[in-house]
Protein backbone atom coordinates (compact mmCIF):
# COMPACT_ATOMS: atom_id res chain seq x y z
CA UNK A 1 0.00 0.00 0.00
CA UNK A 2 2.83 2.36 0.98
CA UNK A 3 4.69 1.50 -2.23
CA UNK A 4 1.58 2.21 -4.34
CA UNK A 5 1.23 5.61 -2.68
CA UNK A 6 4.89 6.34 -3.38
CA UNK A 7 4.46 5.39 -7.05
CA UNK A 8 1.38 7.60 -7.27
CA UNK A 9 3.35 10.48 -5.75
CA UNK A 10 6.11 10.03 -8.35
CA UNK A 11 3.56 10.04 -11.13
CA UNK A 12 1.83 13.13 -9.73
CA UNK A 13 5.21 14.86 -9.53
CA UNK A 14 5.97 14.04 -13.16
CA UNK A 15 2.49 15.19 -14.20
CA UNK A 16 3.07 18.48 -12.38
CA UNK A 17 6.40 18.99 -14.15
CA UNK A 18 4.81 18.18 -17.51
CA UNK A 19 2.08 20.77 -16.94
CA UNK A 20 4.73 23.49 -16.65
CA UNK A 21 6.03 22.68 -20.15
CA UNK A 22 4.99 25.66 -22.26
CA UNK A 23 7.25 26.08 -25.27
CA UNK A 24 7.11 29.29 -27.29
CA UNK A 25 6.40 28.63 -30.97
CA UNK A 26 9.46 29.45 -33.06
CA UNK A 27 9.26 32.06 -35.81
CA UNK A 28 9.84 29.26 -38.31
CA UNK A 29 6.86 27.29 -37.02
CA UNK A 30 4.64 30.38 -37.09
CA UNK A 31 5.74 31.08 -40.67
CA UNK A 32 4.92 27.50 -41.71
CA UNK A 33 1.49 27.70 -40.08
CA UNK A 34 0.72 31.05 -41.69
CA UNK A 35 1.92 29.80 -45.07
CA UNK A 36 -0.85 27.24 -44.91
CA UNK A 37 -3.48 29.85 -44.02
CA UNK A 38 -4.82 30.38 -47.51
CA UNK A 39 -8.57 30.57 -47.54
CA UNK A 40 -9.88 27.32 -49.01
CA UNK A 41 -13.23 27.20 -50.73
CA UNK A 42 -16.06 25.30 -49.16
CA UNK A 43 -17.67 22.43 -50.97
CA UNK A 44 -20.76 24.59 -51.54
CA UNK A 45 -18.81 27.53 -52.97
CA UNK A 46 -16.59 25.50 -55.30
CA UNK A 47 -17.49 26.37 -58.93
CA UNK A 48 -18.81 23.53 -61.01
CA UNK A 49 -16.98 22.92 -64.32
CA UNK A 50 -18.44 24.80 -67.33
CA UNK A 51 -20.68 22.67 -69.55
CA UNK A 52 -21.45 23.17 -73.24
CA UNK A 53 -24.91 24.26 -74.42
CA UNK A 54 -25.55 20.82 -75.95
CA UNK A 55 -24.60 19.16 -72.69
CA UNK A 56 -26.89 21.50 -70.74
CA UNK A 57 -29.83 20.73 -73.10
CA UNK A 58 -29.08 17.04 -72.71
CA UNK A 59 -29.11 17.42 -68.93
CA UNK A 60 -32.41 19.33 -69.15
CA UNK A 61 -34.03 16.46 -71.05
CA UNK A 62 -32.78 13.90 -68.59
CA UNK A 63 -29.55 12.61 -70.16
CA UNK A 64 -28.80 10.15 -72.95
CA UNK A 65 -31.20 7.49 -71.70
CA UNK A 66 -34.19 9.79 -71.80
CA UNK A 67 -33.18 11.31 -75.14
CA UNK A 68 -32.82 7.91 -76.85
CA UNK A 69 -36.39 7.02 -75.78
CA UNK A 70 -37.60 10.40 -77.01
CA UNK A 71 -35.98 9.90 -80.43
CA UNK A 72 -37.47 6.40 -80.80
CA UNK A 73 -40.95 7.67 -79.93
CA UNK A 74 -40.62 10.57 -82.39
CA UNK A 75 -39.51 8.29 -85.24
CA UNK A 76 -42.36 5.90 -84.52
CA UNK A 77 -44.87 8.81 -84.52
CA UNK A 78 -43.60 10.14 -87.84
CA UNK A 79 -43.71 6.67 -89.44
CA UNK A 80 -47.26 6.03 -88.23
CA UNK A 81 -48.26 9.40 -89.67
CA UNK A 82 -46.69 8.70 -93.08
CA UNK A 83 -47.82 5.13 -93.42
CA UNK A 84 -50.51 4.30 -90.88
CA UNK A 85 -51.09 0.59 -90.35
CA UNK A 86 -54.54 -0.71 -91.13
CA UNK A 87 -55.35 -1.35 -87.50
CA UNK A 88 -54.66 2.30 -86.72
CA UNK A 89 -56.89 3.44 -89.56
CA UNK A 90 -59.71 1.21 -88.26
CA UNK A 91 -59.19 2.56 -84.83
CA UNK A 92 -59.30 6.19 -85.88
CA UNK A 93 -62.35 5.51 -87.99
CA UNK A 94 -64.10 3.91 -85.05
CA UNK A 95 -63.03 6.63 -82.70
CA UNK A 96 -63.53 9.70 -84.84
CA UNK A 97 -66.06 8.31 -87.34
CA UNK A 98 -65.72 7.76 -91.10
CA UNK A 99 -63.92 10.30 -93.23
CA UNK A 100 -66.32 12.43 -95.15
CA UNK A 101 -65.89 15.30 -97.59
CA UNK A 102 -67.92 18.41 -97.22
CA UNK A 103 -68.03 21.04 -99.90
CA UNK A 104 -68.62 24.45 -98.50
CA UNK A 105 -69.54 25.96 -101.81
CA UNK A 106 -72.20 25.15 -104.32
CA UNK A 107 -70.43 24.16 -107.57
CA UNK A 108 -72.98 26.04 -109.70
CA UNK A 109 -72.36 29.18 -107.77
CA UNK A 110 -68.59 28.85 -108.28
CA UNK A 111 -69.02 28.44 -112.02
CA UNK A 112 -71.41 31.37 -112.05
CA UNK A 113 -68.85 33.49 -110.30
CA UNK A 114 -66.31 32.48 -113.00
CA UNK A 115 -68.61 33.70 -115.68
CA UNK A 116 -69.02 36.93 -113.79
CA UNK A 117 -65.24 37.57 -113.67
CA UNK A 118 -64.68 36.48 -117.24
CA UNK A 119 -67.27 38.97 -118.31
CA UNK B 1 5.89 36.47 -32.86
CA UNK B 2 5.08 40.03 -33.83
CA UNK B 3 1.96 40.72 -31.87
CA UNK B 4 -1.00 41.96 -33.86
CA UNK B 5 -2.85 45.07 -32.79
CA UNK B 6 -5.67 43.69 -30.71
CA UNK B 7 -8.36 44.05 -33.38
CA UNK B 8 -9.99 40.81 -32.35
CA UNK B 9 -9.79 41.13 -28.58
CA UNK B 10 -12.74 39.45 -26.95
CA UNK B 11 -13.93 37.81 -30.16
CA UNK B 12 -14.51 34.08 -29.75
CA UNK B 13 -12.25 31.68 -31.66
CA UNK B 14 -15.19 30.64 -33.79
CA UNK B 15 -15.84 34.21 -34.94
CA UNK B 16 -12.20 34.54 -35.96
CA UNK B 17 -12.34 31.27 -37.84
CA UNK B 18 -15.41 32.43 -39.76
CA UNK B 19 -13.71 35.76 -40.51
CA UNK B 20 -10.73 33.81 -41.87
CA UNK B 21 -13.04 31.67 -44.00
CA UNK B 22 -14.45 34.90 -45.41
CA UNK B 23 -10.98 35.97 -46.50
CA UNK B 24 -9.67 37.92 -43.49
CA UNK B 25 -5.96 37.01 -43.28
CA UNK B 26 -5.53 39.01 -40.07
CA UNK B 27 -8.01 36.68 -38.39
CA UNK B 28 -5.71 33.77 -39.24
CA UNK B 29 -2.78 35.56 -37.67
CA UNK B 30 -4.79 36.34 -34.57
CA UNK B 31 -5.90 32.70 -34.31
CA UNK B 32 -2.31 31.53 -34.71
CA UNK B 33 -1.16 33.80 -31.90
CA UNK B 34 -4.00 32.63 -29.73
CA UNK B 35 -4.05 28.89 -30.42
CA UNK B 36 -0.60 27.77 -31.60
CA UNK B 37 1.14 28.06 -28.19
CA UNK B 38 -1.53 25.86 -26.57
CA UNK B 39 -1.49 23.36 -29.43
CA UNK B 40 2.30 23.15 -29.31
CA UNK B 41 2.27 22.75 -25.53
CA UNK B 42 -0.22 19.87 -25.68
CA UNK B 43 1.86 18.11 -28.34
CA UNK B 44 5.12 18.67 -26.45
CA UNK B 45 3.69 17.29 -23.20
CA UNK B 46 2.58 14.12 -24.93
CA UNK B 47 5.57 13.62 -27.22
CA UNK B 48 8.51 15.26 -25.36
CA UNK B 49 10.34 15.65 -28.67
CA UNK B 50 10.36 19.17 -30.02
CA UNK B 51 10.54 18.31 -33.73
CA UNK B 52 7.62 15.88 -33.49
CA UNK B 53 5.58 18.31 -31.40
CA UNK B 54 6.13 21.08 -33.95
CA UNK B 55 5.11 18.75 -36.75
CA UNK B 56 1.88 17.92 -34.94
CA UNK B 57 1.17 21.57 -34.11
CA UNK B 58 1.65 22.61 -37.72
CA UNK B 59 -0.53 19.80 -39.02
CA UNK B 60 -3.31 20.59 -36.53
CA UNK B 61 -3.36 24.27 -37.52
CA UNK B 62 -3.34 23.45 -41.24
CA UNK B 63 -6.31 21.15 -40.67
CA UNK B 64 -8.08 23.99 -38.89
CA UNK B 65 -7.55 26.28 -41.89
CA UNK B 66 -8.94 23.62 -44.19
CA UNK B 67 -11.94 23.08 -41.94
CA UNK B 68 -12.75 26.80 -41.71
CA UNK B 69 -15.12 27.15 -44.73
CA UNK B 70 -17.16 24.14 -43.62
CA UNK B 71 -17.12 24.95 -39.89
CA UNK B 72 -20.52 24.27 -38.35
CA UNK B 73 -21.31 27.14 -36.05
CA UNK B 74 -22.32 26.29 -32.52
CA UNK B 75 -21.64 22.59 -32.90
CA UNK B 76 -18.23 22.38 -31.24
CA UNK B 77 -15.74 24.80 -29.78
CA UNK B 78 -12.58 25.41 -31.76
CA UNK B 79 -10.50 24.52 -28.69
CA UNK B 80 -12.33 21.21 -28.25
CA UNK B 81 -11.82 20.39 -31.91
CA UNK B 82 -8.10 21.16 -31.66
CA UNK B 83 -7.63 19.11 -28.47
CA UNK B 84 -9.12 16.15 -30.35
CA UNK B 85 -6.98 16.63 -33.46
CA UNK B 86 -3.74 17.09 -31.51
CA UNK B 87 -4.55 14.14 -29.26
CA UNK B 88 -5.18 11.88 -32.25
CA UNK B 89 -2.07 13.05 -34.11
CA UNK B 90 0.06 12.46 -31.00
CA UNK B 91 -1.24 8.95 -30.42
CA UNK B 92 -0.50 8.17 -34.08
CA UNK B 93 3.13 9.18 -33.48
CA UNK B 94 3.33 7.35 -30.13
CA UNK B 95 2.10 4.19 -31.84
CA UNK B 96 4.86 4.41 -34.46
CA UNK B 97 7.44 5.28 -31.85
CA UNK B 98 7.12 2.12 -29.77
CA UNK B 99 10.50 0.95 -31.15
CA UNK B 100 12.30 3.55 -29.02
CA UNK B 101 13.71 7.07 -29.22
CA UNK B 102 17.31 8.17 -29.53
CA UNK B 103 18.58 10.59 -26.89
CA UNK B 104 19.60 13.29 -29.37
CA UNK B 105 15.95 13.71 -30.36
CA UNK B 106 15.00 14.80 -26.87
CA UNK B 107 14.34 18.52 -26.52
CA UNK B 108 17.35 20.64 -25.65
CA UNK B 109 17.38 22.52 -22.33
CA UNK B 110 16.11 26.08 -22.59
CA UNK B 111 18.11 29.13 -21.47
CA UNK B 112 15.88 29.71 -18.49
CA UNK B 113 16.69 26.26 -17.06
CA UNK B 114 17.80 26.39 -13.41
CA UNK B 115 20.73 24.13 -14.19
CA UNK B 116 21.77 21.87 -17.01
CA UNK B 117 21.73 18.75 -14.82
CA UNK B 118 18.31 19.53 -13.46
CA UNK B 119 16.99 20.29 -16.94
CA UNK B 120 18.41 17.03 -18.26
CA UNK B 121 16.63 15.17 -15.50
CA UNK B 122 13.37 16.93 -16.30
CA UNK B 123 13.79 16.09 -19.96
CA UNK B 124 14.46 12.46 -19.10
CA UNK B 125 11.29 12.38 -17.00
CA UNK B 126 9.23 13.95 -19.77
CA UNK B 127 10.62 11.44 -22.21
CA UNK B 128 9.90 8.57 -19.82
CA UNK B 129 6.33 9.84 -19.41
CA UNK B 130 5.86 10.04 -23.17
CA UNK B 131 7.27 6.53 -23.64
CA UNK B 132 4.94 5.24 -20.93
CA UNK B 133 1.98 6.90 -22.69
CA UNK B 134 3.06 5.11 -25.88
CA UNK B 135 2.84 1.80 -24.04
CA UNK B 136 -0.79 2.42 -23.02
CA UNK B 137 -3.85 1.62 -25.11
CA UNK B 138 -4.50 4.75 -27.19
CA UNK B 139 -7.81 5.75 -25.57
CA UNK B 140 -6.26 5.45 -22.10
CA UNK B 141 -3.26 7.55 -23.20
CA UNK B 142 -5.58 10.24 -24.57
CA UNK B 143 -7.78 10.32 -21.49
CA UNK B 144 -4.84 10.44 -19.06
CA UNK B 145 -3.01 13.17 -20.97
CA UNK B 146 -6.12 15.33 -21.31
CA UNK B 147 -6.93 14.92 -17.61
CA UNK B 148 -3.50 15.10 -16.00
CA UNK B 149 -1.35 17.03 -18.50
CA UNK B 150 -3.96 19.46 -19.86
CA UNK B 151 -5.98 19.66 -16.64
CA UNK B 152 -9.35 19.29 -18.36
CA UNK B 153 -12.52 18.17 -16.61
CA UNK B 154 -14.09 14.78 -17.29
CA UNK B 155 -17.10 16.28 -19.16
CA UNK B 156 -14.70 18.24 -21.39
CA UNK B 157 -12.68 15.10 -22.07
CA UNK B 158 -15.87 13.18 -22.80
CA UNK B 159 -16.79 15.74 -25.46
CA UNK B 160 -13.29 15.70 -26.99
CA UNK B 161 -13.20 11.91 -27.08
CA UNK B 162 -16.83 11.62 -28.14
CA UNK B 163 -17.79 9.39 -25.24
CA UNK B 164 -19.48 9.66 -21.84
CA UNK B 165 -18.11 10.77 -18.48
CA UNK B 166 -18.28 7.30 -16.95
CA UNK B 167 -16.12 5.93 -19.75
CA UNK B 168 -13.62 8.76 -19.26
CA UNK B 169 -13.39 8.00 -15.54
CA UNK B 170 -12.69 4.36 -16.30
CA UNK B 171 -10.10 5.12 -19.01
CA UNK B 172 -8.34 7.65 -16.80
CA UNK B 173 -8.22 5.37 -13.76
CA UNK B 174 -6.90 2.37 -15.68
CA UNK B 175 -4.44 4.50 -17.63
CA UNK B 176 -3.09 6.17 -14.53
CA UNK B 177 -2.61 2.84 -12.75
CA UNK B 178 -0.70 1.45 -15.72
CA UNK B 179 1.43 4.60 -15.98
CA UNK B 180 2.30 4.49 -12.28
CA UNK B 181 3.45 0.88 -12.65
CA UNK B 182 5.61 1.70 -15.68
CA UNK B 183 7.16 4.78 -14.09
CA UNK B 184 7.82 2.89 -10.84
CA UNK B 185 10.10 0.60 -12.79
CA UNK B 186 12.20 3.58 -13.86
CA UNK B 187 12.16 5.66 -10.70
CA UNK B 188 15.85 5.17 -9.90
CA UNK B 189 17.03 6.34 -13.32
CA UNK B 190 14.62 9.29 -13.12
CA UNK B 191 16.11 10.47 -9.82
CA UNK B 192 13.40 9.25 -7.47
CA UNK B 193 15.48 7.42 -4.90
CA UNK B 194 13.52 5.50 -2.32
CA UNK B 195 13.74 7.23 1.02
Amino acid sequence: MMMTDRNDDILEDIFAQARTVAPTPSDDLIARVMAGATVPQSAAARPTPRRSLGQQVLDLLGGWTAVSGLVTATCAGVWIGVSPPESVQDYTATYFGDEISVSLFNEDAIFAAGDFFDG
Amino acid sequence: MNAMPDLFAGAPDEALLIAFANGDAQAAQALTERLLPRVLAQATRMLAIQAEAEEVAQEAMIRLWKQAPDWRQGEAQVSTWLYRVVSNLCTDILRKRRGGVSLDQIAEPTDSAPSVVQQMQTNARMQALSDALAALPERQAQAVSLRHLEGLSNPEIAEIMDTNVRSVESLTARGKRALAAIMAGRKAELGYDDD
